[in-house]
């Protein structure tokens, strides 16, 4: 039978592992002890050894490419393996992986009905390479079952089919077992107590080696041990994935089967939900980030409209005179300006105190291809608007090629979020710690407004203000947001060039 | 050179200084022995000529300064097989190389035999008279109390000034060959740490680096490097001595 290699586990709190490089090719020779490829998680590297010889078949994930711990990565077919068997394995590869759709058809065959000649054989004690199973056979008693086949409930799972982690076992030979996808409460262990020895293991997998089983397009792979539970409970093999040695189906694959149906889930479950989405590490980040923020952080609101048309009307004159500033260049500045007349609001709460940040740096949230980036723009104070409006081009056509290092997006005492361009009047953005506020920017919009006594067609746009309580209060808060809008409604200001800036 | 052997302590070798190829080539032999049985576990405690590495994940442009101001400066480049980024090795600096077999020691965890490194770096540096931490999703030791957390307990980077930047005072990175460990940490202990400058160390770009010197002042004791080789050599081999028995 050809095998699985399976991205290793180096670490209990390892998650994913990073495939660092192939050290052997797709159709190269491999003896056991050969480096096959190398792992790389946290700050470890492991060169990982063939514990079989034969050819590396096929590659399934290539190499800088990370996946969860478990992943098959590679497939290697041993000497004794014909073209039969490989192809055999393959199919029934693709058989565990079509999920639902593609194995209901099958299905019926390989329930209890299924024809005795494509499963190994197993109640007779025929071919016994399989001693070491043959022995834990007998607690197989049939009076638990003897009523119906009942769903067993997840407290009452068949003692016959124990936590795999608690069988007893010597460290050596759990490793092999866990490296060979072996479940161990499928070998009676020779050692004290009836602990697990890694002869037990590898007579275990031997006898599997030699297991007459003829693997026909349709069938599963399963352990003896496991065909003869099911066969007793009348589990439906084809709804159960194996994970064990090729892929076949053990003990602890029904286990983890029928906790699953008496959680409830299955069968509805499966319905209701679609596709997976993986996330990624950035991903992960920001959603603890955000969690933790409303959680920790008392957050109010105000909002406040902003006469945009002295705005719109300087852009136009900038524009004339080549200057390519836009909206947001000019309420970056205008939110630094306001940050430097006010210390207090560039401040974070940290453990009983209020820390002011030495400098004004301002992150601009920016969606690259569905994923949320916050650009920060460093030491804005007394920077001039056309500098700003540099240096934020260049951050955001940086991210943009997602080029951004971390250095880039860290660091943000002030974040502008802008939802204008997507037809949003107003909304709230989560803070990001350990900052304080965060300026959240709707559209920009015609709408009527009062001119005295007439009515004419003016341009507005909203501003939201999400607000840390611990460090400010409304007050001052809303001064803050007062000092913005003051600043976009007289917007030369915002041309003034900073005596700090030197020039 | 100095050997201890004590029953069922650590080996612990002081080597000297060692250049870095030869030393890769060193921890090599050691591996296929202790590998063959014929060799034992042990940490051997180094120092290299200045040499900056860059891990296979390593980013050339982490080394700021160009390739013929390094030569002029006498700073090797070796790109090398293992993980992580760009490192600075050199004089002052305590390398030590950890040959063990993790599984002899019950279940073996890579996540926890980084967590002990640190631990037993923590331990040395407290009894040379520095506080030092951990900071997760970071392996590494840094110096100090961590008393400001970041607000969320995650390795955010962030800081308002560069005197907040964490300080690292050692780095980690193993290497594995089946269970066998090679390579291990770096402490800077009179390191010079200008030498930092030109690299962005690890690809941190929000670390700061620092050294048992720097760190210590005019406490330090006048054989700082002696008395650091002795407190690691002590503390990892409590740490890792004794399971192996």
């Amino acid at each position: 039978m050809p095998r699985e290699i399976k991205m290793p586990k180096l670490s209990d709190t390892m998650e994913e592992g990073t495939l660092n490089v192939w050290r052997k090719r797709e159709g190269e020779r491999i003896q056991k002890g050969d480096v096959l490829l190398e792992v790389e998680t946290d700050k470890a590297d492991m060169e990982f050894e063939a514990y079989m010889s034969g050819t590396l078949e096929k590659i399934l994930v290539q190499a800088g490419v990370t996946v969860p711990v478990g992943t098959p990565i590679a497939i290697v077919r041993l000497e004794s393996d014909s073209d039969a068997d490989l192809q055999a394995f393959l199919a029934s590869r693709e058989v565990a992986a079509g999920g639902a759709p593609a194995t209901a058809a099958p299905a019926v065959a390989m329930g209890r009905a299924a024809p005795a000649a494509v499963r190994p054989a197993v109640s007779a004690p025929g071919p016994a390479p399989l001693a070491p199973v043959a022995a834990s056979a007998p607690p197989l008693a049939a009076p638990i079952f003897s009523s119906a086949p009942l769903p067993p409930s997840a407290a009452k799972l068949p003692f016959f089919l124990p936590d795999p982690n608690r069988v007893r076992a010597t460290p050596r030979a759990r490793l092999l077992a866990q490296e060979r996808g072996v479940d161990l409460s499928e070998i009676a262990g020779s050692g004290p107590d009836g602990a697990v020895l890694v002869p037990d293991v590898e007579r275990y997998l031997e006898a599997l080696e030699t297991q007459a089983e003829p693997l026909l397009h349709g069938d599963v792979a399963v352990t003896p041990v496991a065909q003869r539970i099911a066969d007793e409970l009348h589990i439906d093999l084809s709804r159960v994935k194996g994970t064990g040695p090729g892929g076949r189906i053990t003990k602890r694959d029904l286990r983890d089967h029928l906790e699953r149906e008496a959680r409830g889930g299955s069968a509805r479950e499966l319905a209701l939900f679609g596709d997976e989405v993986k996330l990624s590490q950035k991903r992960k980040f920001l959603i603890r980030n955000m969690v933790e923020s409303k959680r920790t952080a008392p957050h109010f609101y105000l909002s406040m409209e902003v006469d945009a048309e002295p705005l719109g009307a300087l852009r136009e004159r900038l524009k004339a005179e080549g200057k390519r500033i836009t909206y947001t260049h000019m309420i970056v500045k205008a939110c630094a300006l306001a940050l430097e007349g006010m210390p207090e609001a560039n401040a974070t709460y940290r453990e009983d105190r209020i820390l002011r940040f030495s400098r004004i740096n301002i992150g601009v949230a920016v969606d690259v291809q569905d994923e949320l980036v916050a650009p920060v723009l460093k030491s804005c104070q007394g920077r001039d608007l056309e500098d700003l409006a540099l240096a934020l081009d260049a951050l955001i056509a940086k991210a943009r090629e997602r080029k951004l290092t971390p250095g880039d997006y860290s660091d943000g005492t002030f974040t502008v979020s802008n939802l204008g361009m997507f037809g949003v009047d107003r909304f709230y953005a989560i803070l990001t710690p350990p900052q304080s506020m965060v300026l959240s920017v709707g559209a920009l919009r015609s709408e009527p407004v009062a001119d005295g006594d007439r009515v004419r067609v003016g341009r507005r746009i909203s501003f939201g203000l999400g607000v840390d309580h611990r460090v400010l209060d409304g007050v001052k808060a809303a001064q803050f947001l007062a000092e913005v809008k003051r600043l976009l409604e007289a917007p030369e200001v915002l041309l003034a060039r900073s005596a700090a800036h030197g020039d | 050179m100095e050997t201890e052997r004590d029953g069922s302590e650590l080996w612990v070798e002081w080597l000297g200084r060692v250049p870095y190829r030869e030393a890769l080539e060193l921890q090599a032999k050691r591996v296929e022995a202790l590998r063959a049985g014929s060799g034992p576990e042990c940490l051997l405690l180094l120092e290299h000529p200045p040499v900056l590495t860059l891990g296979r994940s390593g980013d050339a442009s982490h080394v700021r300064e160009p390739g013929a101001a390094l030569e002029a400066a006498g700073i090797e480049l070796h790109r090398v097989s293992r993980g992580g980024d760009v490192t600075y090795h050199g004089p002052g600096q305590l390398v030590g190389y950890l040959i063990l077999d993790l599984s002899r020691r019950g279940e073996p965890d890579v996540g926890r035999f980084l967590r002990a490194i640190e631990a037993s770096l923590i331990e040395a540096l407290g009894q040379l008279g520095l506080p030092a931490h951990t900071r997760a999703g970071r392996t590494g030791v840094f110096a100090g109390r961590l008393l400001g957390e970041p607000l969320l307990g995650e390795p955010r980077p962030f800081a308002a000034s560069p005197a907040e930047l964490p300080r690292k005072i050692a780095s980690i990175g193993v290497g594995l060959r089946g269970w066998v460990t090679w390579h291990g940490f770096a402490l800077n202990v009179t390191t010079d740490l200008a030498a930092f400058g030109a690299i962005v160390p690890c690809g941190l770009h929000d670390v700061a680096m620092t050294s048992l010197a720097a760190e210590l002042g005019a406490k330090a004791p006048a054989d700082l490097d002696a008395c650091a080789r002795e407190a690691v050599g002590a503390a990892f081999s409590r740490r890792f001595g004794a399971s192996c028995a």
